[in-house]
C-alpha cells in the first residue's frame, strides 16, 4: 500500500511543478491570446540568473530566487515591450511565429554565457534527509517546490479574482476593445502578463534545475513538455493548469509504477498523458476549464 | 627634402605592407572538417570536445609536429541538427578536406552513404557500433557503447557475490540508448551471466521514483546507463532520496549504479553533488583526477591555450585532443611513407594502426588499433567510481571478452 501512496505522492508533486511551469503559458494566454513558444527560454533563464546570483555574486539563495524573479518579471515586460507591443491587433499566428523567433534569440544569448553549455547545480541550502512517513518519502526540495507552487498558483489566482488590475487583465482576455473603451490601457496588461508570466518562469526553473540539476536543454525542455498540461486544463485556466498538472503527475506515476515492465510495455508514462489528452479533446475541445467561446455572427 | 620625405612616407607604407603579411609558407596545408554541436543539445560534451579538437590543432602546428606542413581544420557549430552537419560535410567536401571529423550518432548514421561514396576516412565522436555496419570509412575513436555496455555487465558478473545478478538498462529513447540493447542481449545469449530483468528508455523525468521501486520490486540490484548526465542525475538524487543507494558495490538490497562515456565524467557531480558518489562509470579516457603522464600534457594543452578549468578537466575535451592526435598522426605516417596526404592514403593510414604500428594518443588508457576488420581505436576500458566527489580508478583498464564473442 505504501507503494500506492509514494507513487501518489510523487505523482503530486511532479504535477504542481508542472502547473507552476505551465502557470506562465496560462498567464500570457489568459490576456493576450497568444501561445508563448519561448516559454522554455524564460524558465531556463530564471534557474541560471538564481544560480549566478547565489554561487557568482554571493546572494543568499532565497533572496537570490526572489531577485530572479524580480529580474525575469522585467525581462518579461521588456520582451513583451520590444518585440510583441508592436504586433496588437496581428493575427495571431505571426505574433506566435515572433515567440518562435523570441526563443531563438534568447536561445542564442543564453548559448554566449556559461550556461548554455555547461552543467550546474544549486548549492544544497535544503536538509538532504527525506522526509519519510509510513514508508512514503518526499525530499525536502520537492517538498518546498510544492509548498511555492501553491503559495503562487494561490496567490496568482487571489490577483485574478479579487485585485483591479487582475480584473483589468481578464478583461482584456474577454474583450480588448470593450476594455479599451470603459479605459483600460490594453497594451500595460499585455506588459503586466508577460511580466508576471516571467516571475513564474523563474520560480519554475529554480524548483526544477533544483531537482535535475541545471542543464539548458533540460530546463528549456519544460517549455514544451507542459503544453498538454495546459491544453488539458483549459488554455486560459489557472485552475485548469493545477488540476490538469496533477492529472499528468498522477497518470506518469501509475503508467510507471504499474504498466512499465509488465507484459512488455515501456515508456508508458510518457505516452499515455498525451492518449489521455487526445481522448479529453474529443470530448472537451476547449480542455477541463477552458473557457467555450461562442461566437454570435 | 621633399625627395626624403616621399622616400620616408614610401619606407613607412612598406613596413606595414610587411607587418600585416604573413612570412611566405613553404609547406603543405592539409584542409580537415569538424561538424558538431558546440551550441543546443548535448553541448555539454560538444563544446569541451571541440576545444580539444581545435587545441592540439594549434598545438601540432605550431610544434611543427607536421613539419613545416600545417593542419586547417575548419570547425563548425551543427546544433545537432543533421541537415547542417550534411551542409558542413558538403561545404567541407567543397574545400578539398582530407579526413572528416563528425560528431553525433545521428549524423553519423544518416551520413554513412555520403562517407561510402566519397570514399573520405571519418571520425565521430559517436561510439555507436551500428555505425560501423555497412560502412568502410567510418573509425570509432574507442571502444563502442556495445562494448562499454557489456564490459560493465561483466564487471558486475565477475564482482557479485551469490546468485546471477539482477540488471536493468536505462537507456536514452534513440538509437544512441537503443544501440547495445541488442548486443547485450546476444552477451547474455553468449554466456554473459548477468540477468537483464528490465530495459529503461527514460523521458524528462522529473520524479523517479516509480521507476526505481518497481526495479526494486523486481529484484534488481545494478542499473547500467547508456544515455547522458542530466536523466542520470535525476534518478541518482530519487535514489538517494528514497535510500536505494548501495553503499558499497553490489550491497544486498539496494542499486549499484552504472554507466558508459557519455553518462558520467565531472559534469555528472555538477549536476548530481552527493549523489553520485559509489557511482560506477567506465570509459577510455585518462582522468585528470588521476594524475598520469597524459593527463599532465592534457592540462598543459588547457592552460597554453586558456581553457578554463571546467573545460581542462572534462573528459570530452580529452576525446577532442585523442581524435586530432589521430588525424595528425595518420598524416605524420603518409608523408613519412612519401605519400601524397590525401582521402585515400590517411584511409590506408588509419588501417593499418595495429600490431607494431598501433597508436597510443597521451589521453586515452589504452593504443588505437584500427584495421579493415576492428575499426573500433580504444579497445580498453577504464572503470571509475565516484569516491569523496571524484572519480577515481577501479582496477586496472580491461577488454570486454563476450564483445569478441558476439561480433
Amino acid at each position: 500500500m505504501s507503494y500506492f501512496f509514494q507513487l501518489v505522492v510523487s505523482g503530486i508533486v511532479v504535477g504542481s511543478i508542472y502547473a507552476l511551469a505551465a502557470l506562465g503559458l496560462v498567464l500570457v494566454y489568459k490576456s493576450s491570446r497568444v501561445l508563448n513558444v519561448a516559454h522554455g527560454q524564460l524558465i531556463a533563464a530564471g534557474a541560471f540568473i538564481t544560480y549566478a546570483l547565489t554561487v557568482m555574486v554571493g546572494i543568499p539563495i532565497f533572496f537570490s530566487f526572489i531577485a530572479s524573479m524580480i529580474i525575469t518579471f522585467f525581462i518579461g515586460m521588456l520582451v513583451e515591450r520590444v518585440f510583441l507591443r508592436r504586433l496588437i491587433g496581428e493575427p495571431i499566428i505571426s505574433v506566435i511565429m515572433v515567440t518562435i523567433g523570441l526563443g531563438s534569440i534568447l536561445d542564442g544569448l543564453i548559448y554566449l554565457t556559461p550556461f548554455g553549455t555547461e552543467n550546474f547545480s544549486f548549492p544544497a541550502f535544503l536538509p538532504q534527509e527525506p522526509i519519510a512517513l509510513g514508508g512514503v518519502s518526499i525530499s525536502w526540495t520537492q517538498l518546498v517546490g510544492v509548498i511555492i507552487t501553491f503559495l503562487l498558483i494561490g496567490g496568482f489566482s487571489w490577483f485574478f479574482k479579487k485585485s483591479t488590475v487582475g480584473i483589468s487583465m481578464r478583461a482584456v482576455s474577454d474583450d480588448q476593445f470593450g476594455s479599451m473603451s470603459v479605459g483600460i490601457s490594453v497594451p500595460k496588461v499585455f506588459g503586466l502578463a508577460w511580466a508576471t508570466a516571467g516571475l513564474s518562469a523563474a520560480a519554475a526553473g529554480c524548483i526544477i534545475g533544483n531537482i535535475t540539476g541545471l542543464n539548458f536543454d533540460t530546463l528549456h525542455a519544460f517549455g514544451i513538455v507542459v503544453l498538454p498540461v495546459v491544453i488539458l486544463g483549459g488554455l486560459d485556466s489557472i485552475l485548469g493548469a493545477v488540476v490538469a498538472g496533477i492529472i499528468m503527475g498522477l497518470i506518469q506515476q501509475f503508467a510507471s509504477g504499474y504498466l512499465d515492465g509488465n507484459w512488455g510495455l515501456n515508456g508508458t508514462g510518457e505516452v499515455l498523458p498525451y492518449i489521455i489528452l487526445l481522448f479529453i479533446l474529443l470530448f472537451k475541445p476547449h480542455g477541463l476549464f477552458g473557457i467555450h467561446e461562442i461566437e454570435r455572427v | 627634402m621633399k625627395t626624403k620625405q616621399l622616400f620616408l612616407n614610401a619606407l613607412l607604407v612598406l613596413a606595414v605592407m610587411f607587418a600585416f603579411t604573413s612570412p611566405a609558407f613553404a609547406g603543405n596545408v592539409y584542409k580537415l572538417g569538424l561538424s558538431l554541436a558546440i551550441t543546443g543539445p548535448t553541448s555539454d560534451a560538444g563544446n569541451p570536445y571541440s576545444k580539444g579538437v581545435e587545441d592540439y590543432f594549434k598545438f601540432a602546428n605550431e610544434t611543427g609536429i607536421l613539419g613545416a606542413d600545417k593542419i586547417d581544420c575548419t570547425i563548425r557549430d551543427d546544433q545537432y541538427k543533421t541537415d547542417i552537419t550534411k551542409r558542413n560535410f558538403e561545404d567541407y567536401l567543397d574545400q578539398g578536406i582530407v579526413l572528416y571529423l563528425n560528431y553525433s550518432t545521428g549524423s553519423t548514421l544518416g551520413l554513412k552513404k555520403d562517407f561510402e561514396e566519397e570514399e573520405i576516412a571519418v571520425i565521430p565522436a559517436s561510439f555507436h557500433r551500428g555505425n560501423l555496419d555497412g560502412s568502410n570509412y567510418i573509425f570509432l575513436p574507442v571502444a563502442s557503447y556495445s562494448e562499454q555496455v557489456i564490459s560493465m555487465g561483466e564487471y558486475v558478473a565477475n564482482n557479485h557475490k551469490g546468485e546471477t545478478p539482477k540488471v536493468a538498462l536505462f537507456l536514452h529513447p534513440s538509437a544512441f540508448g537503443r544501440g547495445p540493447l541488442a548486443d547485450t542481449q546476444a552477451a547474455v545469449k553468449a554466456g554473459l551471466k548477468i540477468d537483464i530483468v528490465e530495459v529503461v528508455e527514460h523521458g524528462k523525468d522529473l520524479d523517479n521514483t516509480a521507476m526505481l521501486k518497481r526495479l526494486m520490486s523486481k529484484g534488481v540490484q545494478y542499473v547500467i546507463s547508456q544515455t547522458i548526465q542530466s536523466p542520470v542525475a535525476t534518478m541518482l538524487k530519487d535514489a538517494q532520496r528514497l535510500g536505494l543507494t548501495s553503499k558499497t558495490f553490489g550491497e544486498k538490497g539496494k542499486l549499484t549504479f552504472l554507466g558508459a562515456h557519455y553518462t558520467g565524467g565531472n559534469d555528472l557531480i555538477a549536476l548530481a553533488g552527493a549523489a553520485t558518489e559509489g557511482y560506477h562509470w567506465i570509459c577510455s579516457y585518462n582522468l585528470t583526477s588521476e594524475k598520469t603522464e597524459g593527463t599532465t600534457k592534457q592540462l598543459a594543452l588547457a592552460k597554453k591555450y586558456g581553457r578554463d578549468a571546467k573545460a581542462a578537466n572534462s573528459h570530452n575535451y580529452a576525446n577532442g585532443i585523442m581524435v586530432a592526435q589521430v588525424a595528425t598522426e595518420a598524416i605524420r605516417r603518409a608523408k613519412a611513407a612519401g605519400l601524397k596526404v590525401n582521402k585515400e592514403n590517411l584511409y590506408k593510414m588509419l588501417n593499418g594502426m595495429n600490431g607494431a604500428k598501433a597508436y597510443h594518443p597521451y589521453t586515452t588508457v589504452g593504443p588505437v588499433t584500427y584495421s579493415k576488420t576492428d575499426r573500433a581505436g580504444v579497445d580498453m576500458l577504464q572503470i571509475y567510481s565516484v569516491q569523496n566527489g571524484t572519480f577515481k580508478k577501479v582496477g586496472s583498464p580491461m577488454q570486454s571478452v563476450y564483445m569478441k564473442k558476439i561480433k
